[in-house]
């Protein structure tokens, strides 16, 4: 998939626009917020439960080497083929070449965000073996050529015209509908078909859990479970963070990631595979490829502080609730993750030179903190990421490839650091300051301003700087040398 | 008399004045001695979030060696306190002898309605207002402070007043800082949509805690609704309502 980070703001300014045009967009976020908080209510101590996860997280994040050899070693054993890539290009070169071997002319995929980052659509295409996406929402992206709008509901933004128009036109139904059931059960019909004759399955993974090898998926469609079942052969992709210690780990986070995801008590479909089918069993593929992918991510590992965006768990509840999130919706954060969940896990991904406005575009609000079942500190992870651009020399910004600030800025920062310990020098600054300031005001408030400060006053007023500071009247009523006590 | 010691945000010290004065003035009527170090400046906020944290650890000393003895810190702001509270003993946690000094300071430093609720225990200030208000819950006060009651029940003890819900209270109007000057698409449209829930409520005026979401609601306001004003709790209950600068 594409990157389009470094065109954000230009994205931003067109997708504000198409939403200003369609207020009832900024609703669907809301309502998969509502419904999350009513199932959460229900828990006997949901902050407790949210608590919990960023612990099982944090400690699988620590683990993460031992726990990655311990899942290698009893998925291999269930019987399971496990291989490691280090990047994009291995995973999908392993995946077209197993595809291939078997003679796969499609392949047939469950809802899969890893394969989304990796462009295994791409990659198998241009082999000629066609991928179909088999959720309802990755089915319609896939077949408008969009990349995903939300990690969860990738296609929420698209109009239900918009689908029956497709539809007609891809002849997944005959009469024209906008019934949500006739228009799935078009998709369904094509699909059954896909699926009924499908030799090479390929989905991603939620958890994979160290100490029994298992992979676990979370669906409503059904979609994931009949990729996994149906063909021959079943693929897993999991990128390296997924896994997790216990099988009681994982049922504490399928807990989690069903209440803030959809908030559903569970999802309509929990699937749990240890290995192929096995001798005396009647279903199940006959093989099982698990590909762990590490893209990247071994490298946020190695930091200690950026680490912890890897503790995600893809619920999306930190979109559904960011202000910004539902302003911009998911196109403008430029590749295959949005929200903050995206801002805080792509810029040590794809590097910070190419994701800077990712972790300055947030107002530090906190409502993603809030909700994150997995304990991330959003708003602290971007003030990481922006100090590393600062001290663009460190080892940490190197490794994230830290760009440098404009020299005005780091100029004015540098001054405001001289005359931030000198209260001699902060006032001169302030009285230096004050005409130019406000030379263009009118009855006390400036209406306008050119230069660096345009952005504000395109809509907003500001304050006159006041002819007399809070530190001037205070002198005038309490007299000067009245300083107090502590003061040096 | 206790003593409490003026935590004055540089946005009030330059741009809003009035309202360190009106926090005076409360302080005051509640029976509390109000102190002004004279040397203070800013707390390091605009450095620490444009990731300028050497800058922002210089305004952190330079604050802690004025305030470090006071028995009390009290701000009109949460974002401020949040900085001193939160970030302060997390930049200098690599000087040992700085982050104890840090650490020692961050309980005795309160948001104004915290303060006056939580510590004096008083909700009555003696204010009177004839008319409906709504309440923004801004974003460093009801998340970074946990601060929501507090402001609401000194709002409910005012004389006259009728308190309103408000859709969205609890959303980011849209300030942040630098980001509303930097990404005035997406900033404009939040600010938008948070005076919208304002105008919805009905309310005759909107009070809020934090001077940042003030510049950007009430610079909002005086553009596009000259007739509708945001106003800071301080402002609100020393002044009942009035505005006085």
């Amino acid at each position: 998939m594409q990157v389009s980070t470094e065109k954000f703001t230009e994205l931003v300014r067109r997708e504000v626009e198409k939403a200003r045009l369609r207020p009832a967009l900024k609703m669907v976020p809301h309502f998969l917020h509502e419904k999350r908080e009513a199932v959460l209510a229900d828990h006997p101590d949901a902050p407790a439960a949210q608590a919990y996860g960023g612990a099982i997280r944090s400690e699988a994040l620590a683990r993460l080497p031992e726990l990655l050899e311990e899942f290698e070693k009893n998925a291999i054993s269930n019987g399971a083929k496990v291989f490691w890539a280090r990047n994009a290009e291995e995973a999908n070169a392993y995946i077209v070449k197993l595809a291939r071997e078997r003679g796969a002319k499609y392949v047939i995929k469950g809802k899969s965000m890893v394969t989304e980052e990796i462009g295994l659509n791409g990659a198998l295409s241009e082999q000629g073996i066609e991928p179909w996406e088999a959720d309802l929402g990755e089915f319609i992206i896939q077949q408008m050529n969009r990349t995903p709008f939300h990690i969860v509901g990738p296609a929420i933004n698209i109009a239900v015209e918009e689908v029956r128009d497709l539809f007609l036109s891809k002849a997944f139904i005959k009469e024209p509908t906008l019934d949500p059931v006739e228009l799935g059960w078009g998709a369904r019909l094509f699909l059954r078909e896909k699926f009924h004759r499908a030799q090479f399955g390929v989905t991603g993974v939620n958890m994979a859990v160290a100490e029994t090898g298992t992979i676990i998926n979370l669906e409503n469609e059904g979609n994931i479970r009949f990729a996994k079942s149906s063909p021959r052969t079943q693929v897993s992709v999991m990128t390296l963070e997924k896994v997790v210690h216990t099988m009681k780990d994982a049922l504490h986070l399928i807990r989690l990631l069903s209440r803030n995801c959809t908030g559903q008590k569970i999802t309509a479909y929990v699937s749990m595979d240890s290995g192929p089918r096995k001798v005396d069993e009647i279903d199940g593929p006959e093989e099982l490829f698990i590909v762990i992918v590490d893209n990247g991510r071994s490298r946020i590992y190695q930091d200690p502080r950026a680490r912890e965006a890897l503790r995600c768990i893809r619920c999306a509840a930190c979109l559904n609730i960011c202000p910004v999130y539902r302003q911009i919706g998911g196109y403008a954060y430029g590749w295959v993750y949005s929200g903050p969940m995206g801002q805080v896990l792509m810029p040590p991904l794809l590097g910070l030179d190419k994701t800077q406005d990712l972790y300055r575009a947030s107002t530090l609000c906190g409502a993603c903190k809030s909700v994150c079942p997995a304990g991330i500190d959003h708003p602290d992870l971007f003030l990481y990421y922006r100090s590393l651009d600062v001290s663009a020399d460190a080892s940490a910004a190197q490794r994230f490839n830290g760009k440098e600030r404009p020299w005005k800025e780091t100029l004015f920062f540098k001054l405001w650091g001289m005359a931030v310990k000198r209260s001699w020098m902060w006032n001169s600054g302030i009285s230096i300051t004050r005409p130019l300031m406000n030379a263009g005001s009118r009855g006390g408030a400036i209406r306008q301003m050119k230069g660096a400060f345009r952005g504000w006053f395109r809509k907003r007023d500001f304050p006159a700087m006041a002819e007399e500071t809070f530190r001037e009247r205070w002198e005038k009523t309490v007299g000067k040398g009245t300083d107090f006590k502590s003061v040096p | 008399m206790k003593d409490v010691s003026l935590f004055i945000p540089c946005t009030v010290d330059l741009f809003l004045p009035h309202i360190g004065e009106a926090m005076v003035s409360l302080l005051q009527r509640v029976g509390v001695n109000p102190l002004y170090h004279r040397g203070q400046t800013c707390c390091g906020q605009p450095a620490m979030n444009a990731g300028y944290r050497r800058e922002a650890k210089k305004a952190a000393k330079h604050f802690i060696e004025l305030f470090g003895n006071d028995e009390a810190i009290v701000a009109p702001s949460g974002s401020c306190v949040c900085m001193v509270k939160h970030h302060y003993p997390v930049l200098l946690g690599d000087e040992p002898e700085w982050f104890r000094r840090a650490s020692e300071l961050a309980p005795r430093v309160y948001e104004l309605s915290q303060y006056l609720v939580d510590v004096l225990r008083v909700s009555d200030v003696g204010a009177a207002f004839t008319g409906s208000v709504a309440y923004h819950e801004s974003c460093h006060i009801l998340r970074g402070l946990g601060v929501s009651t507090q402001p609401k029940a000194l709002i409910s003890a005012v004389k006259g007043v009728k308190p309103l819900s408000m859709n969205q209270g609890d959303f980011c109007c849209g300030f942040g800082g630098e980001f509303a000057n930097h990404y005035p698409d997406i900033s404009e449209a939040m600010v938008q949509d948070k005076v919208q829930c304002y105008l919805e409520s009905g309310a005759d005026l909107l009070i809020l805690c934090e001077p940042g979401c003030l510049l950007n609601i009430g610079g909002y306001l005086s553009r596009h609704h000259p007739g509708k004003r945001a106003m800071h709790l301080a402002s609100f209950l020393a002044h009942s309502g009035r505005d006085e600068r």
